[in-house]
């Protein structure tokens, strides 16, 4: 190679360090904004909590009324929602999710239970689309910054599939966010919601209210306590989904972060190689020279 | 005359919305409109779609387009629980005309009585009052 292919090589190999390097910092800044909106999630969850105690106690037992609460007798279809990113450049960020809801899907159909697919983010609809896989839900346009208003409705299309016994169990796959260095896939359960959640919050609330009768029996309830905690329990899925798409968008900044990084320190590494090239070349360059100019003289003598 | 002041606080699930004094909150509940004062009796109550007005002093009102939620008054101390509040000067009109457009198609589509024809049905009954609070 000559000098000046190798010096063109590293003239790009450095606009792509700029890129990559500039696509780190701005999954940083993100990741930052994303790990924020956990927290701010917190006092809501917990509010919602309190409230459930407080109703459920007031309600008495008539909680196991719940349609999302009861498990159907049959399991013949299976809902397996994906939460994907709307980008690549992530590492195995989307590839592991799709991985593990193949694998799932696949053991489900050798049970002889059928699967549907939903997709969050357009990585996971495209690829199910591409296995002609035709996702019943596709959600997109969202990933980088998902509002509770898009949770609110993945949450309502899969209960609303589950109540109408379209589906007997939905599953969801998602990046949990352990540290901007590490994300894990993580399968849970969302529907039908474990009556154990719902029981705890029940069982502190019977703790609770032992002595404090009066209390209770003082709090004015609009509507009644029961109706407010048929509404109150959706809510939980509600939460669920919102937590696992925020954890998800904080696990997608972290892992193209780490991914960037690499490419980075990546691209520092082949600069280094290519300018050790160019030195070799421009030396044997000047060696070339100066054979021939010693080989002149010589010829003069 | 100025009322008693009392704390309220608005949580939505992507953060605090407002917190601080106010003399009075008004809203309305599944049952209908409510007014809160100061001294308020405990209270848990449903809240539906509706417009949040916190009356901060006499001149001074804030208000939100608020979801569906809850309201918890206990010890002189409001706690609103909604899933979103939006300042009505950041309603978007056509937005809301297409979700009101969205969940008309959806209410058409689905089976009556079913789950999905409810859960369209919220949605409709969401944005059309969002759009009553942009247009008044």
């Amino acid at each position: 190679m000559s000098q000046r292919d190798v010096k063109q090589r590293i003239e790009s190999v450095k606009n792509i360090r700029k890129i990559t390097s500039a696509m780190q910092m701005v999954a940083a800044a993100r990741l930052r904004r994303a790990e924020q909106r956990i927290s701010a999630l917190r006092p809501y969850a917990g509010a919602i909590r309190r409230m459930t105690r407080q109703a459920a106690a007031a309600a008495g037992s008539e909680v196991a009324g719940n349609p999302i609460l009861q498990e159907h007798d049959k399991l013949e279809t299976a809902a397996i929602l994906l939460v994907t990113g709307d980008r690549g450049l992530a590492g195995a960020f989307n590839s592991q999710i799709i991985r593990a809801g193949l694998l799932a899907a696949a053991e489900y159909e050798a049970e002889g239970v059928k699967v549907r697919f939903y997709a969050v983010g357009r990585r996971g609809v495209s690829s199910l689309v591409f296995r002609k896989l035709d996702p019943a839900g596709r959600y997109v346009g969202f990933t980088d910054r998902p509002g509770y208003a898009d949770a609110r409705h993945i949450a309502g299309e899969l209960m609303a599939a589950y109540i109408d016994d379209e589906v007997d169990r939905v599953e969801i796959f998602y990046n949990g966010y352990v540290s901007p260095l590490t994300q894990e896939v993580r399968r849970e359960v969302l529907l039908p919601l474990q009556q154990a959640t719902v029981d705890e919050e029940i069982a502190k609330a019977e703790e609770e209210s032992d002595g404090s009768e009066t209390h209770h029996a003082l709090v004015e309830y609009e509507p009644e306590p029961a109706e407010i905690l048929q509404r109150l329990i959706p809510d939980y899925v509600e939460i669920s989904v919102f937590r696992a798409l925020l954890e998800s968008t904080a696990s997608e900044h972290g892992a193209r972060m780490t991914a960037m990084r690499s490419a980075s320190e990546n691209a520092a590494e082949v600069i280094d190689d290519l300018t050790l090239e160019m030195n070799r070349a421009r030396q044997a360059e000047i060696t070339q020279e100066i054979m021939e100019v010693v080989a002149g003289a010589e010829s003069l003598t | 005359m100025a009322r008693t002041p009392f704390q309220v606080e608005v949580l939505t699930p992507e953060g605090p919305i407002f917190s601080g004094e106010v003399e009075m909150v008004s809203t309305r509940t599944e049952v209908g409109s409510i007014g809160i004062l100061a001294n308020h009796t405990p209270l848990l109550g449903m809240l539906a779609p509706a417009e949040l007005k916190l009356y901060i002093s006499e001149s001074e009102i804030v208000s939100f387009a608020q979801g569906e939620g809850y309201i918890q008054v206990a010890d002189n101390h409001a706690l609103v629980l909604v899933e979103e509040a939006i300042k009505p000067d950041e309603l978007v009109r056509e937005d809301l005309q297409a979700q009101i457009d969205a969940a008309e198609a959806a209410i058409a589509e689905s089976e009556p009585h079913t789950e999905a024809q409810k859960k369209a049905l919220r949605d409709q009954r969401r944005a059309k009052i969002f759009f009553g609070i942009l247009e008044a």
